[in-house]
């Protein structure tokens, strides 16, 4: 923090805040500042009773008062001219390391606008973005009842409903005999985490495609929130952080990512088409849902899952990570609809309905595809949970960026030997070969196998997610040197099977005990 | 002037060091200051082996930049010892 801010702009921030908040204090120094003469030789906060802020609290900027007005003004006078040259040298030392730390992280705000690293490149198209004459709208159809159809076909008749008494009675025995990762605490974690999901159905409720009554600026007598694209697009991307998301890009509508339909729940109900008309605002019948073509662009966000959790997978644990983001991806784009509404203009949140996310967040400079064939984001790799809100409000679009993944999946392989279910590609090159019809063909990616993984789900009665803990990029956000590897493999491939090596030693990617996530990682301060 | 005070003459040294020192000085507590933070932060970040290697990478590096440091002092002390300063006259 040390480094983000001019020391003449933390002084006047001082000041300011000493000012409105505490005139006493104020008077206090002055008083300080004209007895200085019997002060000499002394810390004035530390040798007087009177301890401001209990002590010396910092301010924002990092800026401490008690340091701040008392040793630098008086101790300058009073120390020598070697002592006070110390001092700046170590002050210099800190926004030194605060600045590489900024440069590396990217950890510093300006305004709405939250700065990326540096050695994320912007580029015009997103990599891994090559598409065939095959590329179509994707059928929208669930890839569990792709699942249930094929195993259906291959295994007979009933095998999916046996395989799911199998599964129930499984997670029943684990309930009794308190298997770690399976216990009933770990499993109905889980399901307390589903709780805002499961009440988000495409259309309705959370996931309204519709305004829901509040007062909006559209109302008679007022008129909609204009301001230029830029502005626009860092307001609702504020919006967005407020509401819980960590990474927020806008990309333009593309047709061909949106589904073809919103499968139904009740097998009675036929699946609904999803169509693009010339309406002005979006609908959701009983026989289609309607989005207007004038909605052309789309905020695209990453909610981050808990580490904590994830690195317990393949355990029920493991699933309360996914869940958990999934409710809050649930919350933050109703959230965000509503915002935007409120603004003069039409929303529709979706999660991982409606719309293939990847491909807005490859538009929006969200991440890069990756050999799991999902995105991996330079901050959190793939630990994280996507949604959009299509919407009508003009802003500026991002640009795709580069980070050097697609390279680094080339050599690293490892969510592939990961994997229990030997679902992921080996491949060194991605391809346009798919695995099967849960995969969108017409694009280059590294296609998977999720028969195998969904086939793999049943068996360990979770949802997995070990591809996700054990890729290098899902790291803790507190050590400087994961930001200083993603870096140097952003400029620098040839290094990345170093990387791979290294994060193997250091032991990264490990399953960790499901049971200690109760009793020390639920109270860490790990990122979640 | 006798001779026993004519044996009584000292001589400071300043001697620059060379630029290659500051460097390899400066090497020396980026890597130390980066192994500390890196083994702070994975405990933090519950990576017990990752800790456990970097605390290992602080302390070993803190270890070589001590004896480095003592090393050098040495061989200087040694070097000034043997040495004749220049224009002292020599005892009888």
């Amino acid at each position: 923090m040390c480094g983000e801010l001019p020391l003449a702009e933390k002084s006047t921030i001082a000041n300011q805040f000493l000012e409105e908040t505490s005139p006493e204090f104020v008077e206090e120094v002055e008083r300080a500042r004209e007895d200085s003469a019997d002060l000499r030789g002394k810390s004035y906060w530390r040798d007087m009773d009177f301890q401001p802020f209990g002590g010396g609290r910092s301010l924002p900027g990092g800026i401490n008062f008690a340091e701040r007005m008392i040793d630098v003004e008086d101790r300058r006078k009073q120390a020598g001219r070697r002592t006070f040259l110390k001092a700046g040298g170590f002050v210099a030392a800190s926004g030194a390391l605060g600045s590489i730390e900024a440069l590396v992280t990217g950890a510093s705000t300006e305004g709405n606008k939250r700065k990326r690293a540096r050695w994320i490149k912007t580029v015009d198209r997103p990599t891994l973005s090559e598409k065939s004459a095959d590329y179509k709208r994707f059928s929208g159809k669930d890839i569990f009842a792709t699942y249930i159809e094929l195993k259906t076909q291959r295994d007979g008749a009933g095998s999916f409903e046996a395989e799911q008494a199998s599964k129930a009675k499984r997670l029943v025995a684990w309930i009794k005999e308190r298997k770690p990762g399976f216990s009933l605490p770990d499993q109905q974690l889980s399901e307390g985490a589903w709780t805002v999901m499961r009440s988000a159905r495409p259309g309705t409720g959370l996931l309204s495609w519709t305004r829901t009554p509040v007062r909006t600026s559209t109302e008679p007598g007022a008129q909609r929130y204009t301001a230029p694209p830029e502005e626009m697009a860092s307001t609702v991307k504020a919006a967005a952080r407020l509401y819980g998301a960590r990474l927020v890009g806008i990309a333009p509508m593309n047709e061909a990512y949106v589904n073809l339909q919103v499968p139904q729940e009740d097998e009675k109900q036929k699946d609904k088409d999803i169509v693009f008309e010339d309406v002005d605002v979006p609908a959701a019948t009983d026989t289609k849902f309607v989005i207007p073509r004038k909605m052309k662009w789309v905020v695209a966000i990453a909610i981050p899952m808990d580490l904590g959790l994830l690195s317990r997978a393949p355990t029920a644990l493991g699933d309360a990570a996914s869940a958990l983001g999934y409710s809050h991806s649930a919350f933050v784009v109703s959230s965000l609809a509503v915002f935007i509404r409120g603004l003069g203009y039409e929303a529709i949140p979706c999660v991982n309905d409606t719309a293939q996310s990847i491909p807005f967040a490859l538009d929006a400079g969200i991440g890069e595809l990756s050999r799991l064939n999902k995105l991996v984001t330079p901050e959190f790799g793939p630990a994280v949970r996507l949604c959009k809100v299509f919407t009508d409000l003009p802003m500026a679009y991002d640009k795709p960026v580069d980070f050097g993944l697609v390279e680094f999946c080339k050599t690293c392989k490892k969510c592939a030997e990961a994997c229990p279910s030997r679902a992921l590609s080996f491949d060194d090159e991605p391809s346009f070969k798919t695995k099967g019809p849960w995969n969108n063909p017409g694009h280059k990616t590294w296609f998977e196998d999720s028969y195998k993984c969904f086939e793999y789900w049943q068996k360990s009665g979770s949802a997995c997610g070990v591809c996700l803990a054990s890729c290098p990029y899902t790291k803790g956000d507190q050590a400087w040197i994961h930001e200083a590897v993603k870096a140097t493999a952003s400029i620098a491939p040839v290094a990345d099977p170093v990387f791979r090596i290294m994060d193997n030693a250091f032991g990264y990617g490990k399953q960790r005990d499901p049971e200690q996530w109760w009793t020390k990682d639920s109270t860490s301060r790990r990122r979640g | 002037m006798t001779m026993a005070n004519a044996t009584d003459v000292f001589t400071i040294t300043i001697r620059k060091r060379p630029w290659w020192f500051w460097a390899l000085a400066g090497l020396w507590l980026l890597l130390e200051v980066l192994t500390l933070q890196t083994a702070l932060a994975s405990v933090e970040e519950g990576e017990p082996r990752a800790a456990t290697i970097s605390w290992i990478a602080a302390v070993g590096l803190a270890v070589v930049g001590v004896l480095a440091w003592l090393r050098r002092g040495r061989s200087e002390k040694l070097g000034e010892s043997n040495r004749q300063p220049e224009g002292a006259p020599t005892p009888v």
